[in-house]
């Protein structure tokens, strides 16, 4: 059995200028380095039938140093699967745009190339191949909340062949929005958008309607999730299998019966602005204390909302609501006077339409807040502050309307407790990633859409829940999904059960078990816990890995004895003539700044040697301080700009916590902290990148040889106070 | 830590101490309760309370003006003859005339005054004459028959109670399963219906025990799980213990199996309750049913009229030995029979003293002459001390044991005892003395305090010029003997009396004056603490409505000539009185009381492990579980914060401080002990290292793997759950020592901060 690896160099065209006979022959003299080979078009069908025949040669492991893994890898992926050929033993050496273009002297990027190559090489020597299995699960998406949202993602999965069942709490579906008079923009009341969905609902095989039916709880995982919930007719709970969950639950308007001012809840005629829509659609325009007709109308904006005490920021749909409403008034009231109190009015898009038809109907506007509501002789007094007028203006309405908060449904984080998705900290469930994956959750599996996640317009809610069906659909694959592929694999036997992996990980991936068995034994009457990760569920960040103090959890694609072995071949030969900066950057942002420095040319020293991993939250002190130990005079990580780690959010945040240490660390024991540092970077500044490694660069020259360098490492018993 | 902390200031766990402590005296301490809930609980108390207040108020007043009448109309007060119980009564009476003069009292007062001046001025000495021992004892043995009737009358009433007691029995045991059925399903409202039979049983351990569990369940601190095992096991066993106690208290002494046959339910269960009831001193065993031991709630005062047969019993006893001839035979078998009522009269516990009083009066009478009859039948030598005792009118028991000490003394000098050995005459003679000095010394105390009524031993040092340690001594030892009982406090000093058969007269006086005293105290505190209701004052407004209430309870009781008086007024007030009494409480439980004001200093008196077996024992669980302190140990810590996590009272945390150095004094051996990577870590360091770090790092923020265990002790209830939680090599990187000396724990803990 060789241990040995080919090595395949690209020339992109013999465009790079690199001294490629070097290379050839210090590769071959390198002990890991099998064949060596020289070619001009890597990513070409030519250069792809050569990787394939390389592939062959030493089970699988193959080093590429070309442009980009970015671009490159996924086509040798695609290319090798087509054959059945494995494709998860090659490591990719990026001497395009990570040496050749950015370097001027060619003689020393060749020397970074040869470096980075050596490393690989030896990441390579102890990879292991990643067989991904495929799982059958079963077809069928579970939706809770039958309102809008939940009935269009149930519909839009029916299509794309998934079966669905739709679990709704109230007798009835529709939600909030049959309860709509009239739905911006499109002037049609809620029950008749509504219509056409409920029809094809009724006649959808694939989807099975729960009405009256409320969920518990749901345990397990993607592809096999159990759903535990009471319906109606039966007392007992019970469950049902189902392989991904849609939350669609939805909102809950804000009842301000504890805000004072407003009577609300103690005056029958102050009402919210939901229940005059539901007054409206249920065409009652009456007084409900005593049946009288509406004349006078006072609305409130921002009853709860942008305030400290009940809901922080804007509700977004209530200045809306109330415009409709008051049009709606004034349709069935020409006579009617509405008089809206508000603080800002803020109507997003062609919802600026009707503010500016309100205002030409003659729906008065004041900015200022509500004083105070009472009664006198049977009628609502009202007492309104005018703002812009300065002055306290009094008028006796026939009912007062406020525009309350929209608040999360109830049961929202219940749920959390057992589906494990993360929740703001105003109660709405978090979306994995702000910018690019608003619909997933931290769970896989799991997709929150319509109000659940923000206050949403109908239309809002309707595209929320096409594109989640959309997600669901890439996940489960039709009923096929990965079993195991790139990930944290646990090896239950090293775990101590410390739970620093549990604690900490973006994901919430891994699970301590109490090991209730072994405890009866232990003698001491420890509390012995171990954990449990599930790789289907693992975003390969190795956070866990990093902190893990037993080397338990390891990702299967970079172990440890993998980087370290890289680290110490990387550093080969590293000394304080040829100062050494070795950079860690994740591949997330880092490594698309760092190509983008590539394609612009922007010219950095050529002494800094690049080491990828996929977050800079795997990379541990260990790594560091091995780097150190085999020679780097500085050491650097290069990660997502601070609250955009792409991995779930907190991957970059423990590699700064690594950092930290380890520069106090290095302080205390007699080196310079200053060797080692942290820089946040994103594509769209690429001198950042430059800006970071000339800084440490310029710090490895100015601190000069390590105490490595020097002989004085480890001579702490000999050193004189 | 010599200065005094309030209770508020205290830490924590010092809190759960004093919490304990006071839970098992009865108080509670809370202060978690916002001051505005606390004036909101006080304001609504006090609307609740101000329609009850004034008819509250009126009561005593109104009552004591229908005493007045009924003494006058039934003239008891001029039949009284005990001249220190009209002191007594006097005094009580002027105290309350100060505080409040009312028609009623002012007119009681009045006539009790007057009736003792009468009873001083005849003061008379009444000789005694020689008499025939025979006639003098002629009347005992009617009179015994008399007795005899007399108690089986209180028996059959007793009977009858216990027959009346025994369907109240039977609704309790039935509400009792049909609230224990529903523990399971609901265990909070379980508990809330056996509460509310808990107030009929009046068991206070209990009542005491559900409150806590009760408030334990609402704050959180007692889970489900624990509730519902805390309500199915302790609760029940405590409600169990108070039926017991119902069925002792309303149906009398019984034994264990009949217990068990009234409760349906197995006599080992009884056994064992009743085992732990005597250990609490709340039942004693009062005689035999054959083999089977009889049981009865231990009184808190043996009826006098109990005293003063047994005392009647040894004198007879006494008298009967010097006795010969049929004479002697007739005294063997009265004895005999006042055994046997005796016994009857102590399985019966309380009975109504005042139908015996006439007849145990003249037995006692007799016994006492035949006493003197049988000192004079066989008169004494020319003993001067003898002579002396006899002419100061010493008491009759007192003088006869005196005598036979004294006749049969000097034959210890002259003769041998049973053992061949001879007393050294100087020896009898210090002996004699001091025997002499210490009888004459007590028959006067008693003299006194049979004339004078009860007095304390300051009173009856000034009286006698007896040293005080001597008075102390000579009392203790006649209460032991039951030749005296006490009689409640005066200014700090105990009273001690002479056990009395109180007549109905007399114990309607005693107990109406005393009242009267009582409740016009309650009732003018009660009515200034209304007018500004103040939190601090809950507890003396609770202690006010319960004197109130609790006066009422034994007026209802107090008859003159078989009626009660006054009997609308008090059956009018009852519900009002109860009911403001409940109001009370329930603001009371609601908000911190502001009393007893603990010290830091107090607590370090506590014994500790014995307030928590006893707390445990009582709540099943102690919310503290000691005091100890916990050393960490740097070179087995992972720094994974399992500890922080696990630690029920966040009394452990995991400081962003890294004790870099210390990793340089841990052995190879303790390295290679540490999980792989770890170890690598702390090897790589040293590997890099120049120098040795002399100063620990202090990290910016927590750091995951990185920090230093800080526990503090005021918050560490020693549960050990970090010890067992902590994932380090070995037995981890904790360890607890528990440390039971208050005192020793508080100066660790203040040494290092």
């Amino acid at each position: 059995m060789t241990n040995k690896s080919p090595v395949l160099l690209c020339t992109c065209g013999k465009q790079l200028k690199l001294d490629y006979d070097y290379l050839e022959t210090e590769i071959s003299k390198l002990d890991l380095a099998g064949s060596v080979t020289v070619h001009d078009f890597g990513c070409q069908d030519s250069g792809l039938e050569t990787i394939a025949e390389l592939i062959g040669e030493s089970e699988a492991r193959l080093v590429i140093a070309a442009c980009t893994s970015q671009k490159i890898q996924p086509r040798i992926d695609q290319y090798l699967q087509s054959l059945g050929k494995d494709s998860s033993r090659i490591a990719y050496v990026n001497i395009r745009e990570h040496s050749a273009w950015v370097h001027k002297d060619p003689s020393e990027a060749s020397k970074k190339s040869l470096d980075m190559i050596r490393g690989a090489l030896a990441r390579v020597e102890d990879s292991k191949s990643i067989v991904s299995e495929t799982k059958e699960i079963p077809n069928h998406v579970t939706v809770i909340g039958g309102g809008i949202a939940g009935v269009e993602t149930a519909l839009s999965l029916s299509n794309l062949g998934y079966r669905v069942t739709l679990m709704e709490r109230e007798s009835s579906i529709g939600g909030h929005v049959v309860q709509l008079p009239v739905i911006a923009p499109t002037g049609k009341s809620g029950k008749e958008i509504f219509s056409s969905r409920l029809k094809a609902l009724e006649n959808d095989k694939n989807i099975d309607v729960m009405t009256n039916t409320t969920v518990k709880f749901i345990e397990g995982e993607m592809g096999d999730f159990l759903a535990h919930y009471i319906s109606p007719d039966d007392e007992d709970e019970k469950t049902l299998q189902t392989s991904a969950i849609v939350l669609a639950t939805g909102f809950k308007e804000f009842k301000p019966t504890m805000i004072d001012e407003y009577h609300y809840g103690k005056n029958p005629d102050v009402v919210t602005q939901l229940e005059l829509s539901r007054m409206l659609t249920e065409d009652r325009m009456v007084r409900p204390s005593d049946g009288k007709p509406v004349n006078e109308v006072v609305m409130v904006q921002c009853v709860g909302s942008r305030s400290e005490d009940y809901k922080r920021d804007c509700s977004k749909l209530c200045c809306t609501f109330a415009i409709d409403n008051s049009l709606e008034i004034l349709e069935r009231n020409p006579d009617a006077n509405v008089q809206v109190v508000y603080m800002d009015i803020r109507v997003p898009f062609e919802n600026e339409m009707i503010y500016k038809e309100s205002r030409e109907r003659g729906v008065d506007y004041i900015r200022g807040r509500i004083s105070m509501v009472w009664e006198n002789d049977n009628t609502t007094h009202v007492r309104i502050y005018d703002s812009l007028l300065n002055q306290y203006l009094e008028t006796t309405p026939d009912l007062v309307v406020l525009s309350s908060a929209i608040l999360p449904s109830d049961g929202v984080a219940e749920l959390s407790e057992t589906l494990g998705y993360a929740l703001e900290e105003d109660g709405h469930v978090k979306d994995l990633y702000g910018k690019l994956r608003r619909t997933e959750t931290r769970r896989r599996g799991v997709v929150a859409v319509g109000a659940i996640t923000r206050p949403q317009f109908v239309f809002e809610a309707v595209t929320d829940a096409q594109a989640a069906a959309l997600v669901l659909h890439n996940e489960l694959h039709g009923g096929k999904i990965e079993k195991v592929a790139r990930g944290a694999v646990l090896n239950v036997d090293d775990c101590v059960g410390c739970s620093l992996c549990a604690q900490q990980c973006p994901r919430g991936v891994p699970l301590m078990i109490e090991q209730t068995d072994a405890e009866e034994e232990d003698e001491a009457q420890k509390i012995l816990f171990k954990a449990a990760i599930d790789t289907l569920n693992c975003h390969s960040c190795g956070v866990c890995q990093s902190l893990c103090p037993s080397g338990a959890t390891q990702l299967n694609f970079l172990s440890n004895s993998q980087l370290w072995s890289e680290i110490e071949a990387v550093l080969e030969g590293a000394d304080h003539e040829y100062p050494i900066t070795v950079c860690f950057y994740c591949e997330e942002c880092s490594v698309s700044t760092i190509d983008i420095v590539g394609t612009q040319r922007m010219e950095y020293p050529a002494s800094s040697r690049l080491i990828p991993v996929p977050c800079a939250g795997r990379v541990s002190i260990i790594d560091i301080l091995k780097a150190f130990e085999h020679g780097a005079s500085t050491v650097m990580i290069a990660a997502c700009e601070k609250d955009r780690c792409h991995i779930g959010g907190t991957g970059n945040e423990i590699a700064q916590v690594q950092i930290d240490v380890a520069r106090d660390i290095l302080n205390a024991i007699g080196w310079k902290g200053e060797r080692v540092d942290m820089y946040r970077m994103f594509s769209a500044e690429p001198d950042r990148f430059t800006n970071a490694i000339r800084e440490m660069v310029k710090r490895a020259q100015e601190l000069g040889p390590t105490p490595v360098h020097k002989g004085t490492a480890g001579k702490w018993m000999e050193a004189v106070e | 830590m010599s200065e005094s902390k309030s209770l508020d200031d205290m830490a924590p766990k010092r809190r759960r101490m004093m919490d304990m402590v006071l839970a098992l005296g009865g108080l509670k301490e809370e202060s978690v309760i916002p001051l505005s809930k606390v004036s909101e609980e006080i304001a609504n108390l006090k609307s609740e309370l101000e329609p009850l207040a004034t008819e509250i108020l009126a009561f005593p007043d109104a009552y004591f003006e229908h005493f007045l009448d009924a003494t006058e109309k039934s003239a008891i007060i001029s039949r009284i003859t005990n001249k220190g119980l009209l002191k007594q009564a006097t005094s009580y009476l002027q105290q309350a005339v100060s505080i409040r003069d009312t028609g009623g009292t002012r007119g009681l007062l009045n006539s009790m005054s007057s009736a003792l001046e009468v009873l001083e001025t005849k003061d008379e000495i009444e000789d005694t004459a020689a008499v025939n021992i025979e006639s003098v004892l002629s009347p005992v043995s009617d009179l015994i028959v008399q007795i005899e009737d007399i108690v089986t009358g209180y028996e059959v009433a007793a009977e009858a109670a216990a027959e009346s007691a025994h369907s109240e029995l039977k609704s309790l045991l039935s509400s009792m399963s049909e609230a224990v059925s529903g523990i399971q399903g609901d265990p909070t409202s379980a508990l809330d219906a056996l509460q509310k039979l808990g107030t009929k049983t009046r068991y206070g351990p209990f009542l005491r025990t559900s409150a806590q569990v009760k408030r334990g369940i609402r704050e959180g601190r007692i889970d489900e799980k624990r509730a519902l095992h805390l309500v199915s096991e302790n609760i029940l066993i405590e409600l169990r213990r108070g039926v017991i106690m119902f069925i002792l208290s309303k149906m009398g002494s019984r034994t264990v199996v009949e217990i068990s046959r009234l409760m349906d339910s197995h006599s080992s269960d009884i056994q064992a309750a009743i085992v732990s009831m005597i250990q609490r001193g709340e039942v004693e065993m009062v005689g035999l049913d054959e083999d089977a031991p009889v049981f009865s709630r231990v009184l808190e005062t043996v009826p006098d009229s109990t005293l003063v047969f047994k005392r009647i019993l040894q004198q007879l006893n006494g008298i009967g030995k010097s006795l010969e001839g049929d004479i002697h035979a007739f005294v063997d078998q009265s004895v005999r029979r006042m055994e046997f009522l005796l016994e009857r009269l102590q399985k019966l516990g309380q009975y109504d003293e005042t139908t015996l009083a006439e007849a145990l009066n003249s037995l006692r009478e007799t016994v006492d002459q035949a006493t003197e009859a049988v000192l004079q039948s066989k008169p004494a030598d020319s003993s001067e001390d003898l002579r002396l005792l006899v002419s100061a009118g010493l008491e009759a028991f007192a003088r006869f044991r005196l005598k036979i000490a004294l006749e049969k003394g000097p034959n210890l000098v002259s003769g041998t005892n049973v053992y061949g050995e001879k007393l050294d005459p100087e020896v009898y003679e210090r002996m004699m003395s001091s025997y002499l000095d210490n009888e004459l010394e007590r028959g006067t105390i008693l003299i006194l305090i049979r004339e004078l009524g009860a007095m304390t031993a300051k009173d009856l040092g000034e009286k006698t010029n007896i040293p005080k340690d001597r008075i102390l001594q000579h009392l203790l030892r006649m209460k032991r003997d039951e030749l005296l009982t006490s009689a409640g406090e005066s200014h700090g000093y105990l009273l001690y009396d002479v056990p009395r058969t109180p007549t109905e007269a007399e114990l309607a006086v005693e107990t109406a004056s005393s009242l009267a005293l009582q409740l016009t105290e309650a009732s003018s505190e009660f009515e200034s603490l209304l007018q500004e209701l103040r939190a601090e004052d809950i507890g003396k407004v609770v202690n006010a409505l319960d004197v109130l209430s609790k006066g009422r309870d034994k007026l209802v009781k107090l008859t003159i000539e078989g009626n009660v008086v006054g009997k609308e007024i008090l059956l009018g007030i009852e519900e009002k009185i109860r009911s403001a009494v409940s109001l009370s409480y329930r603001t009371r439980t609601k908000i911190p009381s502001t009393r007893p004001k603990v010290t830091l200093d107090d607590l370090a008196e506590v014994d500790v492990p014995s307030v928590l077996d006893e707390y445990k024992a009582m709540m099943g669980y102690a919310p503290l579980l000691g005091f100890g302190t916990i050393e960490w140990d740097i070179s087995k810590c992972l720094g994974c914060k399992s500890c922080e996590i696990a630690c029920p009272e966040d009394a452990i945390e995991l400081k962003p401080v890294f004790e870099v150095s210390k990793i340089f004094d841990i052995s190879d051996e303790a390295l290679d002990n540490l999980p792989v990577n770890r170890s690598l870590f702390y090897k790589t360091v040293k590997g890099l290292a120049t120098q040795k770090p002399t100063r620990d790092i202090v990290l910016a923020d927590d750091s995951p793997g990185f920090g230093t265990v800080e526990v503090d002790l005021w918050l560490c209830v020693a549960c050990r759950t970090c010890v067992r939680r902590c994932p380090g090599p070995d037995e981890g990187a904790l360890e607890l020592e528990l440390k039971w000396s208050l005192p020793e724990v508080v100066r660790q803990i203040t040494s290092k901060h």
